[in-house]
This record gives C-alpha cells, structure tokens and sequence, in this order.
C-alpha cells in the first residue's frame, strides 16, 4: 500500500550532510522546518519562550541522530513533527503545565475547519504545503468528537484513560472512537492524495 | 479472535502515543510477535506522523535559527580550548587522582615500604580509572544528563562520548544499593522500551565512577530522550522492574 507521503530527495540529502557533521545543512533544514516545529512547539507548550528552547532542542536531536532517521519509514516533516512533539510534551509535563497543554489541545478543537494560514511562507517548499493542506482539510472533514480525542491526545499528550475521564465517557468508547477517527483520516488523505495527484 | 480485535483499539492509541506506560510495554511486546498489527501501526503512523502539520501557523522569533546552530556549534572538545568551567561533578574524578596520590606521599613519609607498595597499586589502577575517565570525557560529541530528585543537586551525571562510544557514570552522592542489588541505567526513548545501558554499584559514600561502553541495543535506538537509573537484582534486568528512582533529559555537553 502506498503511503500517503513522498520523501523529498532534498530532505534525504539534507539529513546524510547533517549527519557527516554539516552544521550549514542543519541551518538549511531550519529554513524548510523551523517554522514548522515551531509552530508544533507554540501549539503544545504556548508559551513562546517554551517553544523555542523545545525547537532549540528537537534540531539538537536531529543534529545527533540524523544518521538513525528512515525514509521508508514517513517523510521528514513526519520525522520532525515527532521529536518536536516529543520534547514539548516532556517540558510541559516536567514544567507542570500539562494542564495548560489540555487547554490548548481543548482551544485547538476550537478553530472549526483548521484552514492553514492565508499566508504563505517561502521558506515552506510546495510538497510540505501540500501536506498541510492534506492533513487540515483531513482533520476538518472528521466529526468533531472524533477530531476532539485525537488532538487531545496528539496535543495534549492525555492518555485515553485520562480523555475517558475528561470526557466522562467510557475507556473502551475512547479507545474505539480514537481507532475509528484514524482510520476515517487515513482514508480521507488517502482520497485526497489521489484526487490531488490525478 | 475477539481478543485480538480488541488489540486493534490498541493499535490506534500506540500510533497516537497515548497508551499509558505499562499498557504501552504491553503493547510493543506484542507487535514483536504479530505481524497484522505491526503493520496496521505503520500504516496509522504515516497518519499520526503529520498531525503536527495541522498545529496553527506561527511566526518563529528571529534569532531562533542562529541560536539553533549556537547550540550544535558547542560540539567541542571539554578539556581543549579556554579553561573550561570546572563544575562540582569533575572534581570528583579529580579526587580520585588527588586521593590516590596523597595516600602514597603519606606511606613514602612514614616509611612503610610495604604498605606503599601496596597503596602504589591501588593507586596504579585508580589512574589508569582516571585515565580512561578522562578519556571518556574528551571527544567533539559529548552528552550529558544529570540525574536528580525534584529540588535536589544531581545525585548522578552520565556523559556520552560519541567518538569513544562509552558512557562514563560519575556519582555524587548515591545511598549504597543495598546487599544483592545494583544500580541499573537506561536508555529511554520515546515509544520504544527503555534499554539498559548496564549496570553499576558506587563507593559506600556515595560516589564513585564507572565507564560503560555504549552497547548495540542503545545505539539502535537512534536517539535517547531520557536517562533513568532503577535499583535492580544483582546482574541486572532485561527490562526496568521498577519506575526509574531518578531520570534526566540528555543534553550537549559545552
């Protein structure tokens, strides 16, 4: 089956200089990524300051482990968006925060339609644009309590036992509907890959 | 089949990251075993993986790309260049040569022949421990984490020479493992299972240093998150038997 994603050669090309030790490589992937992770970081941690040390630490870990990152294994914004993710979840559960993460994650649901910004950044390259778009119109296309439990745990970092209880719902109704809406998603970017591509 | 079919709720909450701990463990015991679900993961991982794409836009703040590289760019060399900062940790390793040292002065200065020689043996493999401390702390790729209880100086720090491919341990002030148990560090990084990086015992005051080397397992990891260190029978255990006493966040060494 194939994935919903494509790895940009620029990218992998990028991430073999990173990993020979190229710090102006590393500076090249900020200007494609940065704005990404940051905006990733700033959605999970809101505070700015937060954000940056996060952004600050997910591009020290690429720096360190660009050799281990696998192409066949999603696209590198993936990559990113993973240690990002990563890293500002451990800072706001270690800062004490992850109630403001939740309050985020409940704020987030809160942007009906999830348009990605009128503005366009040159520094983003056609392909990650595309990806947004896909993944956006994706999520806006869900019902919203499906949308609901996966920000919560995408952004929030919560468990589903702690979305059951926030929710007051039952575990298992959580656990199902979670399955049920990543599914439904994996087949609308599968349908809006093939739509775009034709 | 039915239990299986229950295993797929799991599949969509693991892609998400959002299994509890111990159910994550679970979990991945059995991806290692079922293929159907290991590919129904990466299938939903594709997914979860762009999810971050989705977060609002926003405008990094300027100077963030140079502090970026400011960071990387620390990969030096502790011990060369300027007189680096000399923290409390290293005095430790420094102890031992400066102890070492100081007992065999003391023996020479007494004339106990015997008992110099003795101490001289000690202390031939006290530095040859320095040495290979010392060693393990120079390198362009080094890590570090610090290991401390909320609110208190780190009882352990851990530092990671890429070049060497070692781990040196040096405690500051760890409680004895008591009798049949040792001090087991791991690797930790997210979504996998914590992997050992071996195992240790301090000096009955609390310190001491120890040079592990880095095994396949923690290089196949790719990257660690986090260092934790649990009491564990003595040998030490495949997996963690308890939650990590103390646990750090690696970070460049500069």
């Amino acid at each position: 089956m194939d994935k919903p994603t494509t790895t940009n050669p620029v990218d992998r090309g990028l991430l073999e200089r990173i990993a020979a030790g190229d710090e102006r490589a590393l500076g090249e992937l900020y200007d494609r990524y940065g704005r990404t992770v940051y905006s990733l970081a700033l959605a999970i941690l809101r505070e700015p300051a937060d954000a940056e040390e996060a952004v600050i630490d997910t591009f020290n870990q690429v720096w360190q482990s660009a050799a281990s990152y696998d192409a066949s294994r999603g696209v590198v914004a993936a990559w990113l968006c993973t240690i990002a993710r990563s890293r500002a979840l451990d800072m706001a559960r270690a800062r004490g925060r992850r109630a403001r993460a939740l309050e985020r994650a409940a704020s987030l649901d809160a942007l009906a339609g999830f348009e990605p910004s009128a503005v366009s950044d040159p520094g983003l390259d056609l392909g990650l644009g595309e990806l947004r778009q896909l993944i956006t119109r994706s999520l806006a296309a869900l019902p919203e309590a499906q949308r609901q439990v996966i920000e919560m745990a995408y952004f929030g970092g919560l468990t589903q036992s702690e979305i059951a209880e926030r929710l007051a719902e039952p575990l298992g109704t959580i656990k199902t509907r979670t399955r049920t809406a990543l599914e439904k998603l994996r087949g609308l970017l599968e349908s809006q890959r093939s739509e775009a591509a034709s | 089949m039915s239990g299986h079919e229950s295993l797929k709720d799991q599949v969509a909450a693991f892609a998400l990251g959002s299994l509890p701990d111990d159910e994550h463990r679970f979990f991945l015991e059995h991806l290692r075993q079922c293929a159907e679900c290991r590919a129904e993961v990466q299938a939903l991982a594709a997914v979860t993986g762009l999810l971050g794409l989705s977060a609002p836009d926003a405008e990094p703040p300027a100077g963030l790309r140079d502090r970026v590289l400011a960071r990387v760019g620390g990969a030096r060399p502790v011990l060369a260049g300027r007189a680096p900062r000399s923290p409390a940790w290293l005095a430790t390793a420094a102890a031992i040569a400066v102890a070492a040292v100081s007992t065999i002065w003391a023996a020479i200065a007494t004339g106990r022949a015997d008992r110099a020689e003795r101490q001289l043996g000690t202390a031939s493999s006290r530095l040859a421990e320095l040495e290979s401390t010392t060693a393990a702390l120079v390198g362009r790729q080094v890590h570090m984490v610090s290991l401390a209880a909320p609110g208190q100086r780190p009882a352990l720090r851990v530092i990671w020479n890429h070049d060497r491919n070692t781990f040196l341990v040096i405690a500051a002030s760890l409680p004895a493992a008591p009798a049949g148990r040792t001090y087991q560090l791991w690797a930790i990084a997210a979504g996998r299972s914590p992997v050992s990086m071996g195992t240790f015992k301090p000096n009955a005051d609390g310190t001491g240093t120890a040079v592990l080397p880095v095994s396949e397992a923690v290089t196949a990891l790719g990257f660690i998150d986090q260092c934790g260190l649990t009491l564990e029978p003595e040998g030490g255990s495949p997996q963690p038997t308890e939650t990590p006493r103390l646990i750090g966040t690696w970070s460049h060494l500069d």
